[in-house]
């Protein structure tokens, strides 16, 4: 069955390699376009054990990959090279180690179909099925490779297949795989079938799906399910600036490590809403997730997002600053039940209170629990529960666990042409226990505070300066934060910045993490050269994002794209 | 199998480069055809990205990402003119996934933002652009072609940016 599947597969993937040398002429403009990017990103790593920077034989490491894209009107292919052999050290650790060609596909797309072979990324509704999606910073990469149809029949209804196996790493030994991922999605969109609901105000859709996972069942003591199903039904409604969504997935018995082989029913629901007019925006959303790890692989462990074909949403406030990269709450598929509700508003520009330029607040709540869980009877006297159906758990009763809470209150305002102010104050509870392992079972709670000033100096030179304070007796106490960036629009970013854990109970470690960094930026390309220490979490300099972890060294990074 | 695949690869990527036409065409991009969704839920393909002949700023952004919103509110402070004086129309694509994408809508109207806001909730466009990180921000000419682009942001880009815009606009 599966060498004729790939044997058809092979035959898709030539046929759409050859259409643009079949159909010159009318489908194909010129000779096509080629793009593509690169990153490099390399380290110097220098010991420290002061902060835990892990030690590696290897000091000089790098990320290393280039994607290359073919288009020629309704066709592409493309292809990515990663050279990953001595990774960074982060990646080291979750297992994203080696080199070679991880991505390739060929694409054929019209208004009505389109057809790919080769590997991909797809999202079915908000990914409670299916979410073969990449995160290159965080080293996560699902991508499936087999083939994907999707039609669009008549405007407004939109079909999907796919059939795949999903990337692990770097082991490019396919046909040995003994897994794979199958599944469909529809979708309809009821105001592009009827234009007029468009017009009064209306917007309603709704979709379903169904993915489903093989598996070889060998075990030895369980009867295990060869294959584990995965459906959801979700909606989307909207009148005037009134919004509710939803969906709802369940999961058919899924035996695996990361429940401890049990063969409950997994199911999530997820309800968000929301009203907003110009100035002003709010919105509540709901969450409740019960057993929905769903993954390629049933040994894997759900520590690492590694072979995960679903992707189940954390609805918390998504923090950027330094000091609580530390305390960021990953959603937890196998167990939340929990609330966020946020508002954004705009005092008006020219108006006494909003100032010339105008305000802008938010605040934000979110509250996460575990779930309810009543467990059946140990089937054996050391309390194992695997082979049985685990637990039973009221639907909407919040666990007795408190996992993850924040409260907060964010301000920015332009003083005039010069001076902007941006004032915030954050409040958070963060359970380590159940959510990072450690011993400790006293909640985290952190109030964090921080002034961002900016002072353009003229139309190209501006002066940033970040400070920030996180007040807390637990974890490693407290921290004071302080950047100072200066840029010169648009080609450089100059910044020195130092955390300084003042407040560790242990003397040694009161350690100030300096930083300094020089960024060269040019239309699309992006240099960059850092020295400091850096404290696992997400760091922001020089415009972008990203996560990195403990270390100490000089690194440099490399990013264009053409 | 691969090698096949990595054969004609080479060949449509080697091809471009000794042909002598159409070196015009090859002088701009243009937008990949992507399906995203506007803020009802609709699809929409970037293809049909327009302004009837008038400059066009696309720019990636995400609830999260502090340098995107700060690039976005300074243009937000200035737009109103930019529109009258240019009739320029920005498209901000939000790359927010399911963890945030349902709060762009009240983020954007809490802002009180006049741009045209479309979702790349899996990033298809942001990949098919060849975009790294966000923030990132390209013009359009009046043929909707990419004739500037760039990453980050520093205060000030603003005001590159509109040089660009103008310079399409009174041609």
């Amino acid at each position: 069955m599966k060498r004729q599947l790939l044997f058809l597969w092979q035959i898709l993937f030539l046929a759409l390699l050859l259409i643009p040398s079949l159909t010159k002429g009318q489908s194909t403009i010129g000779r096509g376009k080629i793009s593509g990017d690169f990153s490099f990103s390399g380290m110097y790593y220098l010991p420290d054990s002061l902060i835990n920077a892990t030690e590696a034989e290897e000091k000089v490491r790098a990320n290393t990959y280039l994607n290359l894209l073919y288009t020629n009107a309704n066709f592409s292919v493309g292809a990515r090279y990663e050279f990953y052999l001595f990774p960074l050290i982060d990646f080291e650790q979750i297992g994203y180690k080696g080199q070679g060609i991880t991505y390739f596909f060929a694409d054929y797309k019209n208004d009505f179909l389109q057809v790919t072979a080769g590997s991909f990324y797809e999202q079915f509704g908000n990914g409670f099925t299916l979410r073969a999606y990449e995160d290159r910073a965080l080293g996560i990469d699902n991508s499936l490779y087999g083939a994907r149809v999707k039609v669009t029949p008549y405007s407004g209804i939109n079909i999907k297949a796919i059939w795949g196996i999903q990337r692990k790493n770097f082991d490019f030994n396919f046909m040995d795989r003994k897994d794979f991922v199958r599944g469909g999605d529809m979708e309809v969109v009821f105001d592009e079938i009827f234009p007029k609901m468009s017009e009064r105000g209306f917007s309603t859709s709704v979709g379903g799906s169904f993915v489903s996972k093989y598996e070889n069942p060998k075990d030895v003591t369980l009867k295990l399910p060869a294959n584990v199903g995965v459906w959801s039904l979700r909606f989307l409604f909207r009148y005037k600036g009134f919004r509710i969504e939803s969906e709802y997935a369940n999961k058919i018995n899924d035996p695996n490590l990361g429940n401890g082989f049990i063969y409950k029913n997994g199911e999530a629901l997820f309800i968000t809403t929301s009203y907003s007019q110009k100035g002003l925006g709010v919105s509540l959303s709901f969450i409740r997730t019960d057993n929905m790890d769903f993954r390629s692989q049933r040994n894997t462990p759900n520590t690492t997002p590694l072979l995960q074909i679903n992707n189940m949403p954390s609805i918390n406030h998504q923090y950027t600053y330094a000091l609580l990269g530390n305390y960021s709450f990953v959603s937890q598929p196998n167990g939340e039940i929990g609330l966020q509700l946020q508002a954004n508003y705009n005092i008006p520009k020219k108006t006494k209170i909003g100032g010339k330029y105008g305000t802008d607040l938010t605040i934000h709540y979110s509250r996460l629990h575990d779930i309810d869980k009543q467990f059946v009877a140990a089937s054996d006297s050391l309390g194992s529960l695997k082979g049985t159906d685990g637990y039973t758990s009221h639907f909407l009763k919040f666990g007795k666990n408190l996992l993850y809470q924040d409260i907060g209150f964010e301000m920015s305002r332009r003083l005039n042409s010069h001076w902007k102010l941006g004032l915030e104050y954050n409040f958070l509870t963060y359970n380590l226990h159940l959510l990072q392992g450690e011993a400790d079972t006293n909640l985290f709670k952190g109030h964090h505070a921080g002034v961002e000033v900016q002072y353009k100096i003229n139309s190209r030179h501006a002066l940033r300066l970040d400070a920030q304070h996180l007040y807390s007796k637990q974890d490693m106490g407290s921290w004071l934060h302080l950047l100072i960036e200066y840029s010169i629009s648009p080609h450089w970013f100059f910044s020195v910045a130092d955390a300084w854990n003042y407040g560790n109970s242990q003397k040694e470690k009161k350690i100030h993490y300096f930083n300094v960094a020089a960024t060269y930026i040019i239309k699309t390309t992006r240099i960059s050269l850092q020295y400091g220490k850096t404290r696992e979490g997400i760091l922001c300099s020089g415009g972008v994002c990203r996560t990195v972890p403990a270390s100490y060294g000089v690194g440099l990074s490399v990013i264009t794209s053409f | 199998m691969k090698k096949i695949f990595f054969f004609i690869l080479f060949c449509y990527f080697v091809n471009p480069i000794f042909s002598q036409e159409d070196s015009q065409t090859a002088k701009f991009s243009t937008l990949p055809s992507v399906d995203i969704k506007t803020l009802d839920g609709k699809n929409f393909n970037t293809k049909d990205i327009d302004n009837e002949g008038k400059p066009i700023i696309i720019s990636l952004w995400a609830t999260w990402c502090r340098p995107c919103i700060e690039e976005l509110t300074a243009i937000a402070e200035l737009y109103d003119d930019w529109v009258e004086e240019t009739g320029v129309k920005l498209y901000a694509i939000s790359v927010d996934d399911s963890k945030t994408a349902s709060r762009v809508v009240p983020f954007v109207n809490g802002r009180a933002w006049e741009y045209e806001v479309l979702q790349d909730v899996n990033s298809d466009f942001k990949r098919a652009m060849n975009v790294v990180d966000i923030p990132y921000l390209c013009v359009l000419n009046e043929k909707r072609e990419i004739v500037w682009q760039h990453t980050s942001y520093a205060p000030g880009n603003e005001n590159e940016i509109y040089e660009v815009v103008k310079k399409i606009s009174n041609k």
